[in-house]
């Protein structure tokens, strides 16, 4: 099971993305869950999620973003604009699976 | 034309991302968007369902419903009406979440500071309720959002100080939650009534009857020609301008411009709604007036897209479609893209400039009446219209006449985006020969 949060701004748009990374992974036989959720409500419950990604609307909170994903050591990335626009979401699903391939080699090394 | 746009791109960047990027990253402005959205629009909005119920846009109706309109607007007044006390909830519980902590308590201390804020100090028996329900709502705005963020503050600087009662470790955790939150509570609570004795120790004429001062009555008088200024030309003007702005560089212009404007939008707003005012400059003149298919009244661009001889502008708008029809065009934004692109920029700032203009014109003439209800943003152009003037159908009118000029203005433009894009796609297209040679095992 992979858990995804969003950090969105409503939380409107993105979740047609959500239904489209969903249908992604069923079609790719992934188990998923993916939340779109504010800054604030993702600064509490950042904790509860394997993978961060970063919706480009609010790509001016980046910054602030990452740090708590790092310090609570969990990959994060800004999705890709174009990939949101054509609300891509095998292709955000294969950015996630890729950012988790890069935590478990990052794991494996310490 | 390449060159220069990039240097263009480049110039926006550097100069005009960072600053607007401080300014939406503003943790409070975040954390007051977050209560409004999640708190308090949902309760504006079933609220406002009654106000449209109570006020029937038929005059055959509106006799039948006049004995009972009263009636029919308490639900009103007490979801609506009760606005700033909700959000004063909303603004400490979201504040305490961007700072990560325990949220509920200081949501809760909050309501009631902002309820000892509100109410003159004295004989509670002797109050009439209507006396100071304006100021639980649309006039107490500002100190519903000054006290859920001093709250917050306070509360969380005391978790885990030496000024905060400890218990042993063999304390259940929630005991401890609890004993944790009592001293700022009471330091919190003295402080507010304090304040509040003194200000309601002082008394003013309304309406040739003596009133007694308040925290929201004071700040209202204090900030009076802030609300009257807001609700002008120029300022209509700085705001759209500000969304766009913001937009143009990526960023959610439309959430930044509504924690600042709020408090000013939603007192005109009821004004509007109780007090049959004539305020212009309101949440619905932007949402349902001017961003017509989204942000940037982008929904003629979305039927030019379907038709477009670039294949990157037909993808994107199909995906835009269903979207555009609830007004939500972020596919528009980062599909195009209208954001970082300096083409496009120019009329996704001049459109709705000029929508703007040509509705406050409108309104302020009286061809249209004002906004008085507000709606979720997704109701499609046509039906908001209707409903958010009370029931003018020449509210939808104008919706279909801007989204006419929003079309003329975007074409040109978009012409131009197109060609530099199909242009780009032929060069793709040629045979690989002719162009840089690919790396073994890249098609």
């Amino acid at each position: 099971m992979i858990r995804v949060l969003i950090v969105c701004s409503w939380g409107m748009s993105t979740s047609l993305l959500v239904d489209s990374m969903l249908a992604a992974a069923v079609a790719f036989g992934y188990e998923l869950t993916v939340e779109a959720l504010s800054a604030g409500e993702y600064a509490a419950r950042v904790d509860e999620c394997d993978v961060v990604l970063i919706a480009p609307q609010i790509r001016h909170l980046r910054k602030s973003i990452e740090k708590l994903a790092v310090s609570v050591g969990k990959p994060v990335a800004l999705i890709d604009p174009f990939h949101y626009a054509t609300m891509n979401g095998q292709a955000v699903l294969e950015q996630v699976l890729y950012l988790l391939s890069g935590a478990k080699e990052g794991e494996k090394e310490l | 034309m390449s060159v220069m746009m990039e240097r263009s791109s480049a110039w926006v960047e550097r100069y005009l991302v960072p600053p607007l990027g401080a300014l939406a990253s503003s943790v409070y402005l975040q954390a007051v968007r977050d209560a409004f959205i999640i708190f308090t629009l949902p309760l504006i909005l079933a609220g406002s369902l009654f106000l449209i119920v109570a006020n029937p846009p038929i005059p055959a109706l509106a006799t039948l419903i006049a004995p009972y309109q009263q009636d029919i607007l308490v639900p009103f007044q007490l979801s609506f009406g009760l606005m700033a006390l909700f959000l004063s909830f909303g603004v400490a519980y979201s504040l305490a979440q961007y700072r990560r902590t325990e949220a509920v308590q200081p949501g809760v201390l909050a309501m009631v500071l902002f309820l000892i804020a509100s109410l003159p100090v004295g004989d509670l028996t002797k109050l009439t309720f209507g006396d100071v329900l304006p100021y639980l709502g649309g006039q107490g705005l500002l100190v519903g959002i000054l006290i859920g963020i001093l709250t917050t503050e306070v509360v969380r600087r005391f978790r885990g100080s030496r000024f905060t009662i400890r218990l042993p470790k063999s304390v259940p955790p929630n005991v401890t939650r609890a004993f944790e939150a009592l001293v700022p509570a009471i330091l919190l609570i003295t402080l507010v009534w304090g304040l509040e004795w003194f200000v309601s120790s002082h008394t003013f004429l309304t309406d040739g009857k003596v009133q007694q001062l308040t925290l929201p009555i004071l700040l209202m008088r204090v900030f009076q020609p802030l609300v009257f200024v807001q609700d002008s030309y120029p300022a209509a003007l700085l705001e759209i301008i500000l969304m766009m702005l913001l937009w143009s560089v990526g960023i959610h212009g439309m959430n930044v411009v509504t924690a600042i404007a709020l408090p000013f939008w939603l007192s005109t707003l009821t004004a509007n709604a109780t007090a049959h005012g004539h305020g212009i400059v309101t949440e619905p003149f932007f949402h349902i007036f001017a961003h017509l298919g989204g942000s940037g009244a982008t929904w003629p661009l979305v039927i030019y897209m379907l038709r477009s001889r670039s294949a990157q502008l037909r993808t994107v708008g199909k995906v835009a479609l269903g979207p555009a029809i609830f007004n939500i065009n972020e596919p528009v934004t980062f599909g195009v893209p209208m954001a970082l692109n300096p083409v496009m920029m120019i009329p996704f700032i001049m459109v709705p400039v000029t929508i703007v203009t040509i509705n406050y014109f409108v309104f302020s003439i009286g061809l249209v009446h004002v906004p008085v209800v507000m709606q979720p943003f997704t109701v499609p152009v046509g039906i908001s219209g209707f409903v958010a003037t009370g029931g003018d159908f020449r509210g939808s009118l104008l919706q279909f006449f801007d989204l006419a000029v929003s079309a003329l203005i975007y074409y040109p433009f978009f012409k131009a985006w197109e060609r530099v894009l199909v242009t780009r796609e032929e060069v793709a297209l040629q045979p690989v020969e002719s162009r840089v040679p690919a790396p073994a095992g890249v098609r």
